[in-house]
């Protein structure tokens, strides 16, 4: 059964849209109460730090409050930058999430990427992955569903290995999705499929048109500060950027409601069980968001009942 | 004197609830949440109970010094602004490290603060400056995102109270800290005038109310106890709030007023 979430709260007061800390966490808790009640299946949250937008650094903690509030969504990490992060001290964060929701962590860990967060800590980026390996007994000892990020053979292999289920990441085609596929499953990969997806509704083509460029310079911010691309920062590599926003912009769906369902049950046919769909931005107001959530429930989800 | 509520053992979220809708409807300054096998982590409780019960303060008491304090303090952060800037942070030393203690604590002060620093110390080096992260390393760091108000609510707790009054932070001592000694502790840091107004909380578990009005006056006289963080079962809430509490507010009370409260209130009397 295909399950729809959404995301990707981050909790930003960015040069987009600047706004007190304290109101962006209200307001994405009052949004997963909304989810809730719209029947999503998980509110998904995103996690960086030492940003100048306050990236949110502690997920667990935010999410606690979702619990509090909520009875049924579940609280999934897309992703959590597991390395960054003691293992046992991670390992009670996730145990306590998952007790104070009556089992409704969905606990997905992700490499990271930026050297300044793992510099700051006294890690070494490149030994992510071996750091990753030597955290991951501990944090299976939590029994909530573990998700890995990413679609590098280490970790499809990881996943496999340890019985994980796989979250995707945004820029993959569909296209691209059955061959990874088949390489997780041949690898003995038995998890559940998950991806996320960059997602705005709107029917009116020159609003999808403004939505589209307001998610390009999210990404445009994001990709140029922080991504690597073939060895130099997003900024000063343009051609590089732009072929990679180009990637993101392409595997996004933005526009009509039927055309994103079109779109998302191509996903399902490859394999997709569980979508963790972002429209939560840097640019996002409340209202935006509320109107965004309605529109997904009435307008996309209804159109997947028969999918898969 | 401002009392917290220590609950105990909470296992699930209804005893988180139940301990802070308690304090709230008894008129208490907070609780006070530790870590118990089931919820191990209690700033991850604490937000959650900021989630459901207004006013009251969290006061959450963390081990410190056995991972980050960069983690730790930004668990902090994201924990005071679900609350509206309502926890305090209590640190002990964490079994095993204490020699990190110190260090520890300046960072998490470090942490609280909007510029951008650099750190290094004898057990801790931030940012680390490792060779092989290459792409777009910081000299100086600062942990983000900023705190919900003008700081975090930072206090020592436990063994760690000698660290913590050197550098200006209040201290939630343990039940076993005598008089005498918490008297000597403050009285070395109360010439300095950073001392002044600073928190001085101590543990008590509730043997009734004359017991709580005895050690919570004679902390009061010995080492100007001004916070107690008190272990009390629920029964006993109602003796502590309206027996205990009203007594405690001011150095004395006119002749004749505890006496009006018991012939007015003879059901809350002691004992």
């Amino acid at each position: 059964m295909t399950e729809v979430g959404v995301g990707l709260w981050a909790m930003q007061s960015s040069a987009t849209r600047p706004a007190p800390y304290p109101a962006l966490y209200r307001e994405f808790v009052d949004a997963a109460v909304l989810a809730d009640e719209l029947d999503f299946h998980a509110v998904w949250l995103a996690e960086h730090r030492l940003w100048y937008d306050g990236y949110c650094p502690a997920l667990l903690h935010a999410q606690a409050a979702v619990a509090a509030r909520t009875s049924r969504v579940r609280l999934g990490q897309a992703m959590l930058v597991a390395p960054q992060h003691d293992a046992h001290g991670l390992a009670a964060n996730a145990r306590t999430l998952n007790e104070l929701s009556a089992g409704r962590l969905e606990f997905g860990l992700g490499l990271g990427h930026r050297d300044t967060e793992f510099d700051a800590l006294g890690l070494r980026r490149d030994r992510r992955g071996r750091m990753f390996e030597e955290m991951l007994d501990e944090l299976e000892s939590v029994g909530a569903r573990i998700w890995l990020g990413g679609m590098a053979t280490p970790t499809l292999d990881r996943a496999a290995r340890r019985g994980h289920s796989l979250m995707l990441p945004q820029t993959l085609y569909t296209n691209e999705l059955q061959p990874l596929l088949e390489e997780y499953r041949s690898l003995g990969g038995a998890g559940t499929i998950g991806i996320m997806r960059d997602t705005w509704i709107e029917s009116d083509p020159a609003s999808a048109e403004r939505a589209r460029a307001r998610i390009r310079a999210h990404y445009l911010e994001e990709a140029g500060a922080w991504w690597v691309l073939k060895g130099t920062v997003g900024f000063e590599n343009p051609e590089q950027l732009e072929r990679q926003l180009g990637r993101m912009d392409r595997a996004s769906l933005i526009g009509q409601p039927e055309a994103i369902a079109e779109q998302l049950r191509a996903d399902i046919a490859a394999g997709v069980e569980v979508f963790a769909l972002r429209l939560s931005y840097d640019f996002t107001s409340p209202a935006e968001l509320a109107e965004q959530l309605h529109r997904l429930a009435e307008q996309v989800v209804p159109l997947l009942r028969d999918a898969a | 004197m401002r009392l917290l509520l220590d609950p105990g053992a909470c296992r699930t979220l209804d005893d988180v609830l139940r301990a802070g809708e308690a304090a709230w409807t008894h008129g208490l300054d907070g609780v006070v949440l530790g870590a118990t096998d089931e919820l191990p982590a209690p700033l991850v409780s604490a937000a959650a109970l900021a989630a459901r019960v207004p006013d009251i303060l969290l006061a959450v008491e963390v081990a410190a010094g056995d991972r980050h304090p960069i983690e730790l303090a930004e668990e902090a952060v994201i924990t005071d602004t679900m609350a509206g800037g309502r926890l305090i942070l209590a640190a002990s030393p964490a079994p095993g490290f204490e020699e990190r203690y110190g260090e520890t604590l300046d960072l998490l002060r470090l942490g609280f603060a909007a510029r951008p620093f650099r750190f290094e110390g004898e057990h801790w080096v931030v940012p680390g400056g490792i060779p092989q992260n290459v792409h777009n390393v910081e000299e100086r760091i600062r942990v983000t995102p900023t705190p919900p108000r003008v700081r975090v609510e930072l206090w020592g707790a436990g063994s760690g109270r000698e660290e913590a009054l050197a550098r200006g932070l209040g201290h939630l001592a343990a039940e076993s800290d005598s008089d005498e000694a918490l008297a000597a502790s403050w009285a070395a840091v109360d010439g300095s005038p950073w001392s002044v107004g600073l928190p001085r909380g101590r543990r008590l578990t509730w043997r009734g109310a004359e017991d709580a009005l005895r050690r919570l006056r004679g902390g009061r006289d010995a080492f100007g106890q001004d916070w107690a963080a008190v272990t009390a079962p629920a029964e006993a809430l109602e003796a502590l709030a309206h027996v205990v509490r009203p007594r405690i507010q001011l150095d004395r009370l006119p002749p004749g007023l505890e006496q009006h409260w018991d012939e007015t209130r003879p059901w809350l009397l002691p004992g």
